[in-house]
């Protein structure tokens, strides 16, 4: 039954059918399994089915965020059942995210944000068009593990720049981790101005977060 | 025609939605269903097909899409939409032959059609990408403008220092930078003698209304070309708007740019040749253009020359030809950068698919057009010979040689060399080629010679 449960959750988010992932949510709670498992072995198990395909361009991006918003009905019916501290203990971290001051540009960033969340990240998304100083606000106010910040050109990825310089100069470098992205941008742009990280692709930016976590953890 | 004060009318009162729903409740679901009504099957052994109905029903298909979601203007969270009286109007009424430059450069720039032998305009430089200085800026336009024969139009780049300075947007530093592009620009023409070539990309470096239009008042002509873009898909902003009410009200030539991803809302390939056509009558009746400039581009590749996208971009330009005589471009970015045999072959794909399908052409973004002083005027002028080579071509041969380039080339898009940069392979003080990439150029000409592209010298 509970292997069945947790199968019908992976399939909803595979299959995109959100009443589907309600019934087996549904379900889930009425059995008083693990919320958490359901999530693990389920949901999170789906949605890295449909990251894998959007990276291969097999399935485009309505569908991502129609696997998302699936994702997010289903964690509406599982999320109370869950205490604050297993929340806490599953949460993997906080990350500020949004294209920097000037550049509009931001479907790239978005699916990025969309593809933290699901993989179990706390995210501020704060849009495009972002002023250094807004980012640092909302790092602050949230207590962010992660300051992500996208670029699409030339003459806006020196913002990115601004923000590390201004967190040096402010003394909080070592309270954030920076990742950056962006089609300007590169690794050796990253190392130029001291992130943390860099991601080319969406998928690539969720395994550098997490790999920064970790570091940020161990540190 | 539905004035540009009326445009602005409905941007401010038309139907409200919020973003997310624009693109998720009305783009998406009527795309899909206008894909699926008008049979429109992407076919990946033919990536340019030579069926003329199927390109008639991408054109259908486009006229329902607009009619239907119209633009999304952003700031307002309203629709602009057009009945589809309003856009057959448009369509009859919109301008077929603008002319472009002064003096001597003064060109009308003509509607194509698929397999027309009208010869292409050559809109060339390096697609929008970042020159390291000034002093670099002046070198490589005054190459375009003295190396390029076939040139009708030139691209400036963006600038990334001006005196030592990195240049930021949305500071002061931009407004200083759009002014020396506009200076520099047309001193740079006049130096390669070609003083009334017109530059057709506005500033590159503007980011911003305001940058743009405080550079233009140091040397921008009503008769350049005013580049302004669109969003991803079917949007615009109140700057964008700002910046073409400013050029209307000074008679100049609005260039319209847009830019369909695959990948993104418009899906695969069928979604965004659908989609294409939608931005062309976007670019009449919105943004009230001359012109269209448009780049079908692959989402995780940032380049224009894979598979899928050249046939979204043949599809949709013989569906707009067929059907619209107002002008458009089709503007080009590689994967590979400059003085590899990958960019050239790139190139050429890209350049025969947009000609032979009836589109004039930009070229273009090397490297995808995102690494600094990653371009030469060798491969505009390859480009250009191309499209010229190719006037004329029947869309079938065409199709073979472009299945033959893609070969050569397509498995390396996600790994392709970012190429020389333009001091390392070009001689700045004669304005020369080095000799490597003088050989290299003439290997690859000889084997697109081969392949039956008559090229004039």
């Amino acid at each position: 039954m509970k292997e069945q449960i947790f199968e019908d959750l992976f399939k909803a988010i595979v299959e995109l059918d959100r009443e589907k992932v309600q019934r087996a949510a549904n379900e889930l709670v009425r059995e008083k399994l693990n919320p958490l498992e359901g999530i693990e072995k389920g949901l999170s198990k789906g949605m890295e089915v449909i990251g894998d395909k959007f990276e291969r361009l097999e399935i485009y991006l309505p569908e991502l965020l129609m696997a998302a918003d699936i994702f997010n009905a289903a964690m509406e019916i599982l999320g109370p059942q869950i205490s604050a501290g297993e929340k806490n203990k599953i949460k993997k971290g906080t990350v500020v995210i949004g294209t920097v001051k000037g550049d509009i540009h931001e479907i790239g960033k978005d699916i990025v944000a969309m593809l933290l969340e699901t993989a179990g990240f706390a995210v501020h998304n704060l849009g495009k068009d972002v002023p250094a100083s807004t980012f640092l606000e909302e790092a602050e106010k949230v207590n962010a593990d992660i300051i992500a910040m996208s670029s699409l050109l030339t003459t806006t990825m020196e913002h990115q720049r601004e923000l590390i310089d201004i967190l040096k100069e402010r003394g909080k470098r070592d309270r954030y981790m920076v990742m950056i992205g962006g089609a300007p941008t590169s690794l050796a742009w990253a190392d130029e101005i001291g992130a943390d990280g860099y991601g080319e692709t969406a998928r690539d930016a969720v395994s550098v977060a997490l790999e920064l976590l970790s570091k940020k953890r161990n540190i | 025609m539905v004035s540009f004060m009326e445009v602005i009318n409905r941007a401010l009162t038309g139907p409200s939605y919020s973003e997310k729903d624009y693109n998720l409740k009305v783009f998406v679901p009527k795309l899909r269903e206008l894909v699926k009504k008008y049979e429109i099957k992407y076919d990946p052994e033919n990536p340019i097909p030579s069926d003329d109905d199927l390109a008639d029903r991408v054109f259908k298909a486009g006229v329902e899409l607009y009619a239907n979601v119209g633009t999304y203007c952003v700031d307002t969270g309203r629709i602009i939409q057009f009945t589809e009286e309003e856009i057959q109007e448009a369509l009859t009424t919109a301008p077929s032959s603008p002319v472009f430059g002064e003096g001597k450069d003064a060109k009308p720039l003509l509607a194509r059609k698929p397999e027309s032998t009208t010869p292409p305009w050559c809109f060339v430089g390096a697609g929008g990408a970042a020159v390291s200085n000034e002093e670099l800026f002046v070198n490589i336009l005054e190459a375009y403008a003295s190396f390029i024969p076939l040139a009708n139009s030139i691209t400036t780049p963006t600038i990334k220092t001006i005196s030592g300075k990195t240049v930021q947007a949305g500071t002061p530093l931009e407004i200083l930078a759009c002014i020396r592009s506009s200076v520099l620009a047309r001193e740079a023409l006049r130096r390669g003698g070609r003083p009334g070539l017109p530059i057709m990309n506005s500033i590159a470096t503007a980011v911003s209304d305001t940058a743009k239009i405080a550079g233009s008042q140091f040397g921008l002509r009503p008769s350049d070309g005013w580049l302004i873009g669109t969003m991803a898909e079917l949007k615009i902003n109140f700057e964008r708007l700002n910046e073409i009410a400013y050029v209307l009200s000074l008679g100049g030539h609005v260039v319209a740019e847009t830019a369909p991803i695959l990948g993104g809302y418009c899906g695969g390939p069928e979604g965004v040749a659908v989609t294409n056509v939608a931005y062309h009558l976007n670019c009449i009746l919105v943004m009230k253009g001359s012109a269209q400039l448009t780049f079908p581009i692959h989402f995780k590749y940032g380049c224009t020359t894979t598979r899928d996208v050249t046939w979204a971009v043949s599809i949709s330009s013989q569906a707009i030809s067929r059907n619209s005589h107002f002008p458009f471009f089709i503007l080009s970015y590689t994967a590979a950068g400059p003085m590899t045999e990958m960019c050239l072959y790139e190139l050429a794909e890209a350049v025969t698919t947009s000609v032979i399908s009836g589109a004039s052409i930009e070229f273009g973004g090397v490297a995808k057009a995102t690494a600094v002083d990653h371009f030469t005027p060798m491969e505009p002028r390859l480009a250009s010979e191309v499209a010229h080579g190719v006037a004329g071509m029947s869309r079938s041969q065409g199709n073979e040689i472009a299945k033959h380039l893609l070969t050569k080339y397509e498995e390396n898009i996600p790994d392709a060399p970012e190429g020389k940069k333009y001091k390392e392979c070009w001689d700045i003080y004669s304005k020369q080629p080095g000799r490597e990439y003088e050989e290299l150029y003439r290997k690859i000409k000889r084997e697109l010679a081969k392949l039956g592209i008559q090229f004039k010298s």
